[in-house]
């Protein structure tokens, strides 16, 4: 009873996420074809060093790894990704934030829900070409199929647990970016250090053994490294257990800091009169 | 053209005093694009670690094509950001209308009102990156190299500008074209590496389609001794030349098209 | 000085049908139709006059606006301003006209507003002295003074549309356009606008085109109204030919002095007219009745209600402009006749 009527206060908000994701639809296509681009830059970069090393293997890679590594880690970001930095800052700039004040429902589930119906559209678009893409290649290469459906379907867990570290993450950060007053510039920087703190720019097994620990116990390795490592197969199944409970302490990390974030927007709306 | 020079600083000394207001502003964007550099090439820092060279390129030299893309990116990044605005809004919501009130070019006055100074995040990491690697690499230059690699990064620039221009003149059609921009625009990553490591559909792509090749791998490795200078150094100057003919011919008709927004 | 003749600005429009299933519908088939916003019009204006453009929402004003000031390229059809056309010639055509839009500002949001006006200066190439007298002249008008140091995002609306007029004036225009200058203004500092927009007419001569919503404007500065609707001009004259041609409509009002009485007054039947000439309505012993002049002549209503009933007080009232635009906007009254 109760999950019916919370569906029904919710579903309006997805499905205007879906429209506008399908009336944005050309921008979203030239969107994902020019970030795709750094994948395929960095599957030549790749390419010339394994051409460049000795052996077949680079620090445990192969070069079959290695595109895999690039494509499921490209669709982790990007099914990952969430925007509320910029969706945040941008109404607590303008104040408009205070119209989700007066609104019957909780504002970080009118946000999700909005954002989970834009993301519809796009799984559609870009989920299944990669994984297909990526596991025919696989195919072509070893000769047989390597699809492991239970990799497969805790990826899928791993990567919900994923993209709400990273909703909840990026509504904390959204707050903050609004002092660092240039949205723009804020938004890049976090995408830089998260990209690089979470092993998407280059696996964590290839930086020093210091920081790739240090980095494997934040909570940036939870947003894409974790899940496609599952991807991947690369860990057993006490790692994989142990790698998604983190994912979960992370996640109810992330909620706190953004219940905590979003009562001193309250406050400071007030005391400013919005 | 006087004029326009003096109105350009003019426009610049506006919004410099506009800035000093925003300190925070113009911190956080310099700084992010600064960090952004460190991390792409800590990166390579990290492949290099493990090989000793890049398909014949090793790592000062990579370091210097790499600091080289920087410069003519980060100059119109500098100057002609306020492009990107056009395609993503100005043109939709119709605020184009104030261009095309003055008595001034449209496609200068929009280039004009804008200086983004988070440009100068990659620009130092760019000149660091080559002061570094040719320290690294004792090159010796010869003097008309100077008058040469400035114009390389002039007529560098000039790619990315005109490929702005162009596509974000696309907008006076379709309302909104800042995708198409970005979607183009990200091909200049691929300029990064020599364009050596790419299979041959991708460097004929960005030679000769969308001609990023031009802006850093072409120029550098003639300055590192590696390349013809008729083709990597007129190669960037007529690619530029070409585009920039094309890009603003689009702009012209697109004014043209223009439809305005709303009542 | 402005010739506009057989102007025509056609839209192309994507029509989506509701829903989810309309999206993605015109995402394989969209659906394009093409719309005329203006449609063949047809009017000059003489150097010093100041001509109000008005019609309803969407009628088409602003695009016939943007036409004239450059920024749209017509369909079809021509425009001529001061020897001009303005997509010709653009540079050279808008130092010649001032432009104000209402709901957009041009000056520099975050500078403040005397900066606005030294880069207007160079924009537009005002010598040093010329600027001088200018400004002096323009702070007079519009009394800049308050607030020509402060940021231009804190001024309030008022302030920021006579920053705006002023910014638009500072090169000294032959014509001005105005796109809805008073809207959403109180009414001091619609009297200020107003006042200072015919002060600059009188003393510079310039002509003034301006559209509007607020017909109070219209009758306190227009020697001319242009009227359009659905992209066709349907009214071009003076506003006492608009009030002798559409003014048919009389408002009679008397007391009675006793309420019954109302119930006499059948003028429907008695007359032999339908609710589109008589329009009555009450209000305990207060009566007003809207009538067509055409149809019934006053001397007739009068004599028929005293004969009637017993009445404490009556008048007759010309209808105003505002009822004869109302009527207008509404098609009550057909094109055919004017």
């Amino acid at each position: 009873m109760k999950f019916k009527k919370f569906m029904r206060t919710y579903r309006p908000f997805t499905r205007a996420g879906m429209l506008e994701s399908v009336a944005y639809r050309a921008n979203f296509i030239c969107f994902l074809l020019g970030e795709i681009m750094s994948c395929f830059i960095m599957f030549f970069v790749w390419k010339a060093v394994f051409n460049s090393t000795s052996g077949q293997d680079f620090m445990g890679f192969s070069m079959n790894d290695m595109v895999v590594y690039l494509f499921i880690t490209f669709l982790t970001g990007y099914l990952t990704y969430s925007d509320g930095t910029y969706a945040i800052a941008t109404e607590i700039r303008d104040g408009s934030i205070a119209m989700r004040m007066i609104k019957p429902c909780s504002f970080d589930m009118c946000f999700l829900f909005q954002e989970l119906g834009n993301k519809i559209f796009n799984v559609l678009v870009i989920f299944t070409p990669i994984v297909v893409g990526v596991e025919a290649y696989k195919w072509v290469i070893t000769g047989s199929c390597q699809f492991n459906v239970v990799n497969f379907l805790l990826y899928v867990v791993s990567l919900i647990l994923a993209y709400l570290i990273s909703f909840y993450f990026n509504v904390s950060y959204g707050f903050m970016a609004f002092y660092l007053k240039n949205l723009w510039g804020a938004d890049i920087l976090k995408e830089c250090i998260v990209n690089f703190l979470s092993g998407a720019t280059i696996p964590l097994a290839f930086m020093p053994p210091f920081l790739a620990s240090v980095l494997s116990f934040l909570p940036f390795s939870s947003l894409s490294y974790t899940p496609v490592m599952i991807y991947m197969g690369m860990y057993s199944p006490f790692e994989i257990v142990y790698k998604m409970l983190f994912q979960v302490f992370w996640l109810a990390v992330m909620i706190l800091i953004s219940k905590l974030v979003w009562r001193h927007a309250v406050k400071r709306l007030c005391s400013q009169g919005g | 053209m006087g004029r326009m020079f003096r109105l350009h600083r003019i426009f610049v000394a506006q919004y410099m005093k506009n800035l000093m207001e925003y300190k925070v502003d113009f911190l956080t964007g310099a700084i992010s694009f600064l960090i952004g550099q460190i991390v792409q090439i800590a990166t390579i820092g990290i492949i290099f670690s493990q090989i000793p060279d890049l398909e014949g390129w090793g790592f000062n030299e990579i370091l210097f094509i790499y600091g080289f893309s920087l410069i003519p990116k980060g100059i119109d990044h500098l100057l002609f950001d306020n492009l990107w605005s056009v395609g993503y809004f100005i043109v939709r919501k119709g605020d184009f209308d104030k261009y095309l009130t003055r008595p001034i070019n449209s496609l200068f006055y929009v280039i004009a009102e804008k200086f983004c100074v988070d440009a100068f995040g990659e620009l130092f990491m760019g000149i660091v990156l080559i002061v570094y690697s040719l320290i690294q690499l004792k090159l010796t230059l010869t003097w008309y190299m100077i008058p040469l690699f400035i114009v390389a990064v002039v007529f560098a620039t000039l790619i990315y500008t005109a490929l702005k221009i162009g596509t974000s003149a696309i907008a006076f059609w379709t309302k909104a074209s800042g995708h198409i921009t970005h979607m183009v625009y990200m091909t200049n990553d691929f300029s990064k590496y020599p364009t050596t490591i790419y299979n041959k559909v991708v460097r004929t792509l960005i030679t000769y389609v969308i001609p990023f090749a031009f802006t850093a791998y072409y120029p550098a490795s003639y300055f590192l001794g590696k390349g013809e200078p008729l083709f990597c150094i007129g190669g960037t100057v007529i690619a530029a030349v070409v585009l920039m003919f094309i890009s603003v011919c689009i702009w012209n008709r697109g004014i043209k098209a223009y439809e305005s927004a709303g009542s | 000085m402005i010739y506009v003749n057989d102007l025509r600005k056609e839209f192309k429009k994507t029509i989506k049908e509701p829903g989810l299933k309309g999206s993605l519908k015109a995402l394989f088939k969209p659906n394009n139709e093409i719309i005329t916003a203006v449609d063949s019009i047809t009017f000059h204006v003489p150097k010093g006059e100041i001509l109000g453009f008005i019609g309803p929402n969407g009628a088409g004003k602003s695009t016939v606006i943007k036409m004239l000031t450059g920024i749209l390229t017509p369909t079809s059809g021509t425009c001529e301003i001061n020897g001009y056309i303005p997509q010709k010639n653009r540079q050279k055509y808008v130092k010649e006209i001032g432009v104000v839009f209402g709901q957009r500002t041009q000056l520099w949001w975050d500078l403040a507003l005397r900066e606005t006006y030294s880069v207007l200066k160079e924009i537009y190439d005002v010598p040093d002295a010329e600027f001088k007298s200018r400004m002096a002249f323009l702070n007079e008008v519009l009394e800049l003074d308050d607030f020509i140091s402060s940021p231009v995002r804190t001024l309030s609306l008022g302030q920021r549309m006579r920053a705006d007029i002023a910014a638009s004036l500072l090169h000294n225009p032959k014509v001005l356009f105005l796109d809805e200058p008073t809207i959403g203004l109180d009414v001091v500092v619609k009297d200020n606008i107003r006042n200072a927009i015919q002060k600059i007419n009188a003393e510079e001569g310039t002509t003034v085109i301006l559209t509007t919503h607020d017909l109070a404007d219209i009758e306190l500065l227009c020697n001319r109204i242009v009227m359009i609707d659905k992209g066709k001009k349907v009214f071009d004259g003076q506003i006492s030919e608009l009030k002798r041609e559409f003014g048919q409509m009389r408002d009679l009002h008397f007391e009675l002095t006793h309420t019954d009485d109302f119930d006499k007054l059948v003028y429907l039947e008695d007359f032999k007219v339908t609710q589109d000439d008589v329009e009555i309505k009450n209000e305990g012993a207060s009566v007003s009745v809207r009538f067509n002049s055409d149809k019934i002549s006053v001397e007739d209503m009068l004599s028929y209600t005293l004969a009637k009933v017993h009445v404490k007080d009556i008048n007759v009232k010309d209808a105003d402009i505002e009822e004869i635009i109302r009527r207008l906007y509404k098609r009550e009254v057909s094109i055919d006749e004017v």
